[in-house]
């Protein structure tokens, strides 16, 4: 375990310091982390397996001003050994993970705490002109501070964790197991609660959150195939409504017409 | 300031400089205090350290984009190009105030925020992980190679928005508004997310009663007399309970999370799920 926990602090602490806008959501991602894990335990299909389950809880999710609802990186980086090294399913990788998913948001918090001192130096560093100071401040500080704050839960999470989680799982009654992993199943609900509430700022739309609901669970479709009916009709609405707007134009345009020709 | 002239000093190269500062640092030292603010500024210093040779000036300029800021990381290309516009206007004739470069950038932030949630997160990134889990749910890394497809995608039309706003300047948002295209692209965009968050969340949010009784001598689960009358209906009425906690009361995470868990205890203890 010594090698994947020193794995998973190390990528934990890089996930947490977010190089590169849009490719930290990729970071994070408990499937991203799933591939090298399972190169590193030998088992590369079962920890992709457990890695899509983790994801399936944090798919939706989105950061509002980077408040995240969930650590889904550290859900993933010691759920996915724990899971692979006691061969759970993917229901008890899920409940392993769920705790971690919560515990992760406050070293977060930290984080973004620690970060306003940088913020403070960087106005320092300003009055100087000094930009190798405010380099220092916008990438290499954050690096240092996440590798101290976050390489230790991480590490000692897996490395430790699987005796006492595996002693857990013989000790806890069913009913907690089954609980969190219900609360797991539960859980994608935020995020997607959240996306709707971005995406229906116009109410007219909202419908289309319904369509697309039941297309799939009535018929069972995948993912791939509700987006083929998925971008028509968008592509639908939009032309259409475009067409009414330039047919308003063109009658617009004949009425005044008209008028000139009256005059 | 100098007198020299400095018209079109900054190239394509300068630009591009700026969007990968951009791109690498945007998030590494976001804080509770200024947000995005370093990273702001660490993307611009290569443009500043151009147009402004003098010190005093220099350091007037890092402090301008030292400010609080904070927006979606791929649509707020769009508001560096312009900045980067400005700035150059500024040291080359020196009429517009760093003020006004200041107030642009605080009064767009929060719009462009608004159209890059729509469509980078609550479009781009859903669809594309999505997709990627679907492709490895089974054990497959093709999945894994698919996620990766999120960062092209996105770089695309980041580094569009930043050179459309150096080229138009800070009447960037304005004309782009008045095409009625982006209007038109945030509604398609909006359909078609919410359309698969309804399928994504009908894949994936799932509650399903556990209970079962004798019915003429055989067992029936009370999923499937649920299941009988409309099919997924827990999960709905979860979203949606959620979705109206969130619409009263605020994205308060951490106490929805506690009140999941704490529930789905609960039920399961009393054998209901």
């Amino acid at each position: 375990m010594l090698g994947v926990a020193l794995f998973s602090g190390i990528w934990y602490s890089i996930a947490g310091w977010r190089p590169g806008y849009s490719t930290h959501e990729i970071w994070m991602f408990p499937l991203f982390s799933a591939l090298p894990i399972g190169l590193i335990m030998g088992d590369v299909p079962g920890a992709m397996v457990i890695g899509c389950a983790i994801s399936m809880m944090y798919v939706g999710m989105v950061a509002p001003g980077s408040e995240m609802p969930a650590d889904m990186s550290l859900a993933g980086l010691i759920g996915i050994p724990i899971a692979l090294s006691i061969g759970a399913d993917t229901g008890t990788a899920i409940a392993i993970a769920v705790p971690f998913g919560v515990l992760g948001v406050f070293l977060n918090q930290i984080r973004r705490i620690i970060n306003a001192k940088f913020a403070h130096m960087a106005d320092k560093h300003a009055l100087k002109g000094d930009i190798k100071g405010i380099n220092r401040c916008a990438m290499w500080y954050p690096l240092i501070m996440n590798l101290v704050t976050k390489f230790p839960f991480a590490f000692i999470g897996v490395y430790f964790g699987s005796a006492v989680i595996e002693k857990l799982l013989a000790i806890l009654p069913e009913w907690i197991l089954n609980g969190l992993s219900v609360a797991g199943g539960v859980m994608p609900a935020i995020g997607f609660a959240v996306l709707i509430g971005i995406l229906s700022e116009r109410k007219s739309i909202f419908p289309f959150f319904f369509l697309g609901f039941f297309l799939v669970q009535f018929f069972g479709v995948s993912s791939i195939a509700a987006a083929c009916f998925g971008v028509p009709i968008a592509v639908i609405i939009v032309l259409m409504q475009k067409d009414s707007q330039d047919e308003i134009m063109v009658q617009v345009k004949a009425a005044s017409k008209v008028d000139d020709d009256d005059e | 300031m100098s007198e020299t002239k400095t018209s079109s000093k900054i190239t394509i190269k300068d630009l591009w400089n700026t969007f990968w500062r951009w791109w690498l640092a945007c998030e590494m030292s976001n804080s509770y205090e200024s947000m995005q603010s370093i990273a702001y500024c660490f993307a611009m210093i290569p443009v500043l350290k151009k147009l402004y040779p003098d010190k005093e000036a220099f350091v007037e300029a890092l402090q301008r984009h030292l400010v609080f800021f904070n927006t979606e990381g791929i649509c707020g290309n769009v508001i560096l190009g312009m900045s980067v516009a400005m700035e150059e206007e500024k040291a080359e004739d020196g009429v517009l105030t760093g003020d006004a470069i200041v107030a642009l950038k605080s009064a767009l932030m929060g719009p462009v925020a608004g159209i890059g949630d729509t469509i980078t997160w609550g479009t781009v990134k859903p669809l594309i992980f999505t997709i990627a889990l679907t492709a490895s749910a089974d054990g497959s890394v093709i999945g894994w190679f698919l996620m990766l497809l999120f960062v092209p995608v996105t770089v695309v039309y980041g580094w569009y928005l930043m050179s459309l706003g150096y080229k138009v300047g800070k009447n960037a948002l304005v004309k782009l508004l008045e095409s009625g295209w982006v209007n038109r692209i945030i509604l398609g965009a909006s359909i078609l997310g919410l359309f698969m968050v309804g399928a994504l969340s009908a894949s994936i949010v799932t509650l399903n009663l556990s209970g079962t009784y004798m019915s003429a001598g055989a067992e029936v689960t009370y999923q499937s007399i649920v299941d009988g009358i409309m099919p997924g209906v827990l999960p709905l009425c979860a979203i949606m309970g959620i979705y109206g906690y969130i619409k009263k009361k605020g994205q308060n995470f951490g106490v929805m999370i506690l009140v999941i868990i704490a529930a789905a205890m609960v039920l399961s203890l009393l054998g209901i799920v």
